[in-house]
């Protein structure tokens, strides 16, 4: 393994983990999601009448890991992998 | 002889009274509440939770009609529906797989209907409010079965606050049951088991008297 294969791996492995912090850090959601459910406050009318907090789609983006950090992941393994295979056979041609 | 019917007829009648359970408010006599409202204030919601999501769904698109004597709660009759096509859950792509012919097939059976058929076990808690058991006819996917919902119901006479909602009186109806998919021939494995099995249904929603 050469000085830039190895290089290869180390941003890999960091824009993975990054990936996976962040992923963590918005709730850590298995799929993505466009908006959350709020509940409504409620009026006095609402009291009266017995009723519960109705609820309320807000956009809000949630990250989760299907699909976006998987295909990011993935994409980053991908081309991971083919960086390394190229700077493999790069230093063999050198050699000869 | 005579005294011995009137007797036996006045004891009659205050059985019938004492039996009777209802709302004690100005309104008396049989009353039919419209629960169609377009400024979508009433709501019927799911939830269901599964390993791999939460899936929550509302619809604000309610129709429907009761009618009742207002000191005889058992007296109550209508239905109450909701447009397959009218529930969102929040994702358009899920929302449309929720109405294909797969699953809840919107285009054969559009409706998610509730007939009322009989009501038991009332607890008056406050003059104007009651809780209940209403049974009905519970009719989903083309499906229909018998189920047994607890209700809450909150009788408001006409005042400035309720115009602010609606015209005439108003009745509160607020319900949480839950009901099993495959009893209704709905298959959730077809969206990979994104749905769970049982699915929580809560009803929040206001009839007037006047719609």
């Amino acid at each position: 393994m050469n000085s830039k294969q190895k290089y290869v791996i180390v941003v890999a492995l960091v824009l993975i983990a990054t990936a996976l912090i962040l992923w963590i850090a918005n709730g850590g959601e298995i799929l993505s999601k466009d908006g959350i459910w709020v509940e409504q406050p409620m009026t006095e009318l609402d009291k009266a009448l017995g009723q519960k907090p109705k609820l309320e789609f807000v956009e809000q983006f949630t990250l989760g890991l299907l699909p976006h950090i998987a295909v990011f992941v993935g994409g980053v393994v991908f081309i991971s992998a083919a960086l390394f295979f190229i700077f493999k056979t790069k230093k063999e041609k050198d050699i000869k | 002889m005579k005294k011995i019917i009137q007797t036996f007829t006045l004891v009659l009648v205050a059985i019938t009274i004492s039996v009777a359970q209802g709302f004690k408010v100005k309104a008396t006599g049989e009353k039919t509440f419209n629960f169609e409202d377009k400024k979508g204030g009433s709501q019927v919601s799911f939830f269901s939770t599964t390993p791999l999501e939460d899936v929550t769904g509302i619809s604000n698109a309610i129709t429907g009609k009761v009618t009742f004597k207002v000191d005889d709660i058992k007296t109550l009759k209508g239905s109450i529906s909701v447009p397959v096509a009218s529930l969102k859950t929040g994702i358009d792509l899920r929302d449309e797989h929720m109405k294909s012919e797969n699953w809840m097939d919107a285009e054969n059976y559009p409706d998610i209907t509730f007939v009322i058929k009989n009501v038991s076990d009332v607890k008056i808690e406050t003059d104007n409010r009651l809780q209940a058991k209403v049974t009905g006819d519970f009719t989903t996917h083309g499906v229909t079965k018998e189920i047994v919902v607890p209700v809450t119901l909150t009788y408001l006479d006409e005042s400035e606050q309720t115009k602010q909602r609606a015209p005439g009186d108003l009745l509160g109806v607020q319900a949480t049951f839950n009901i099993t998919l495959s009893e209704y021939d709905v298959e959730n494995m077809v969206i990979g088991q994104k749905m769970a099995e049982d699915v929580k249904i809560t009803v929040n929603i206001v009839g007037s008297s006047s719609m």
